[in-house]
């Protein structure tokens, strides 16, 4: 017997709009669609008719968390066109913000992750350090989300010795506070246990269907764009790229704590080692014609920006390809043969970034037609409440 | 005399409805935010509840997008009386800087009627907890 | 392997398929090839460049013809493979049965500029609303949109 599910579009736990229609035999997923559009705003013909500074603007509104990540993204690729080399100390500071908005979107996205696991006071612990971030942010450009610190030749806002020392302040006392929350998952067996097992992406799969990011690296897969197209500063920072072999949802959480703790070195690195000089270079009104290709790792994976110029102050074309948008087939995978219950932790491990991608998802497969509506709260207080009962997976390790 | 207890446990506890048409997510990140320790709206008797039909306040944030229009109407219409709206972002007051997007409408209320506006980009916790505060001065 | 031997090694394997190679930054190759031969360059670059990892596909509006480009990630470089198609006969092979995870970027050329994808799994829209009008594509240069009459709360118009 099985049934067509639609959930959604608008959904209490996932801040975006998605709309999900699943097909279940019984308790398990056979089929599954996508459906997208719910946050299809037309940005890329929007981008066409404004000039190349009031692009950056609008590509930091692609997404509210990977903001910095568009913007960067966007600007070296018209850094190419143009030519420009940005001073040292600019690139520096770009970065260093960079490495800023990955801590500050792991955290967030390891609150949401506990808050679909059941922990709550998880989520509020996660979401209040984040906090120190974010006054870290609001310190360096103004503002605590669409940061605007770019600009195109280098960057808006200069940092003083009083900033820099109240940064490594503030990521000391992170630091502290993040491994106080890793040796709670090492005591949590019920917490490691629920997401043992869930969401099962294996290597191959994860190579044919162009899974990035941690979705890719939990199923053992080490592509990172810092490390294979090392722009600006990052070759010349000590960081290794963090994997994961258990190919499931814990492989997930542990590759993003793990991504955590080199952050927090690279930003000591580039404060200890900020060089002087300027922060910005004169940028030209137009760009000679041509074409660049701009590749960022974005904390959820690789975004890609295709920039196409006709030598005036207009792009001719803009292409952007945000992360979750290439790890869209990976889910699909993952949630086929996987329980109703667990939909919510699998969606959310993916940590979807629906805005970047404008898409719902749609999961269908009947046999008989049927329909029934369901909520996502009800299905996480099923999977919480199968997995109180259930027996505690004795495999489930935490590697900390 | 019911009419005044109603009034009062309005006043009091105004549960809320979180309503995304489309937005770029930084809002709605915020309006979370304002729920945890720091901004802590919940002081103010406000939950987040997950139905329309539970709620007497929507906090709707995005320009609106062809696809959401159709549900944003469908919401509004579930959600009983009396219902508040408030507008939270400059997407939702007139598009930001998607105005003239061939999916957008451009502001919530081009499509269902508002009370309450809060601008910013994104419109910080506090903003969003004050323009929740005037809502409930102004029941 | 630097980008000078693999540029060296394309043009080997590929052979007459090349109509024009650039290399013009470091890690970034651009190659073209007719419509015809694209599966195969694209099966080529799959097996002995380690490029089963697609970024996306781009479409461009050029006048008279639409230009593709596919982009490719190796560990070591970046391949990026363009094709173009008349205006008047927009038709393209799909490379799906090569590369599984094309099939969302395909469906985007498909609505977005009318390209017909010969071959797709699935050809239904990506992004545009269930009320779009057919025959209506956003991206396509001569395409624009007229932003209707907005109107005001409070009567003021």
């Amino acid at each position: 017997m099985s049934f067509e599910i639609p959930i959604g579009p608008q959904h209490p736990a996932l801040k975006e709009p998605i709309s999900l229609r699943m097909t279940v035999e019984g308790e398990v997923i056979t089929g599954v669609d996508i459906r997208l559009g719910y946050n299809h705003r037309g940005v890329e013909k929007v981008a066409e008719e404004k000039n190349w500074t009031q692009n950056i603007y609008l590509a930091e509104r692609i997404c509210g968390i990977c903001s910095h990540s568009h913007a960067t993204c966007f600007v070296q690729g018209v850094e190419k066109l143009m030519e420009l080399a940005p001073p040292k100390r600019g690139l520096y500071i770009r970065y260093l913000v960079s490495e800023l908005e990955r801590v500050h979107s792991h955290l967030l996205w390891l609150g949401v992750a506990g808050h679909e696991a059941g922990f709550d006071s998880f989520f509020m612990y996660t979401w209040r350090d984040r906090e120190i971030v974010m006054d870290l942010l609001e310190m360096i450009s103004g503002n605590r989300v669409h940061y605007a610190i770019n600009t195109i030749g280098g960057v808006r806002r200069d940092l003083d010795e009083g900033q820099k020392a109240t940064i490594l302040e503030g990521v000391a006392t992170l630091r502290k506070r993040s491994e106080y929350y890793f040796r709670i998952g090492a005591t949590e067996p019920s917490f490691v246990a629920r997401i043992a097992g869930v969401g099962m992406l294996s290597k191959e799969q994860a190579l044919s269907l162009c899974a990035t990011g941690p979705v890719a690296k939990a199923s053992g897969v080490a592509r990172d764009v810092r490390k294979e197209d090392p722009y600006a500063v990052y070759d010349e920072l000590d960081f290794e790229v963090a994997t994961a072999d258990t190919c499931d949802v814990l492989g997930r959480v542990v590759v993003r704590v793990k991504e955590l703790l080199e952050s927090y070195k690279m930003i000591e690195q580039m404060i200890k080692n900020l060089p002087d000089g300027d922060i910005a270079c004169k940028a030209p009104r137009k760009a000679k014609p041509g074409e660049a290709v701009s590749r960022y790792e974005a904390p959820r994976g690789e975004n890609i920006h295709y920039i196409k110029s006709n030598g005036s102050d207009k792009p001719e074309r803009l292409k952007v390809r945000a992360p979750t948008l290439g790890n869209y087939p990976a889910t699909v995978e993952m949630l086929r043969n996987g329980f109703i219950a667990d939909i919510p932790l699998i969606f959310a491990a993916i940590d979807p970034c629906i805005c970047c991608a404008e898409r719902t998802v749609t999961l269908i497969g009947a046999r008989n037609g049927q329909e029934s509506v369901v909520r996502m709260s009800d299905l996480r207080q099923q999977a919480l409440a199968r997995a109180k009962n259930a027996p505690v997976k004795g495999n489930a390790v935490w590697p900390f | 005399m019911l009419s005044k207890l109603t009034r009062w446990s309005r006043i009091k506890s105004p549960w809320i409805l979180h309503l995304n048409s489309g937005a770029c997510n930084a809002c709605d990140i915020e309006i979370v935010a304002a729920l945890t320790p720091r901004f802590d709206v919940e002081r103010f008797g406000v939950l987040l509840k997950a139905t329309p039909r539970h709620a007497d306040v929507i906090i709707a944030s995005g320009p609106v997008t062809r696809q959401m229009r159709e549900r944003i109407i469908r919401i509004y219409e579930q959600t009983p009386d009396p219902k508040f709206v408030i507008a939270v972002g400059a997407c939702a007051m007139s598009g930001c800087v998607y105005r003239g997007a061939y999916n957008i409408m451009g502001g919530i209320d081009q499509v269902i009627p508002v009370n309450i506006y809060v601008p910013g980009c994104p419109a910080r916790p506090d903003a969003i907890v004050d323009g929740v505060v005037k809502l409930l001065g102004k029941l | 392997m630097s980008d000078t031997d693999i540029v060296e090694s394309l043009k080997r394997d590929l052979g007459e398929k090349v109509l024009e190679l650039t290399n013009p930054d470091r890690r970034r190759i651009f190659f073209k090839v007719a419509p015809a031969d694209l599966v195969a360059a694209v099966t080529v670059l799959r097996d002995r460049y380690d490029c089963a990892f697609l970024s996306t596909i781009t479409g461009l509006d050029t006048g008279e013809a639409f230009e593709l480009l596919y982009h490719f990630a190796s560990p070591v470089t970046t391949i990026h493979v363009r094709t173009e198609i008349p205006r008047s006969d927009p038709r393209l092979p799909s490379i799906c049965p090569v590369i599984p995870g094309a099939v969302l970027y395909e469906r985007e050329l498909q609505e977005m500029f009318g390209i017909v994808v010969q071959g797709i799994p699935d050809p239904r829209r990506l992004n545009l609303p269930d009320d779009w009008p057919d025959g209506q594509y956003p991206m396509r240069k001569d395409w624009h949109h007229v932003r209707p009459e907005e109107v005001i709360p409070g009567g003021k118009s």
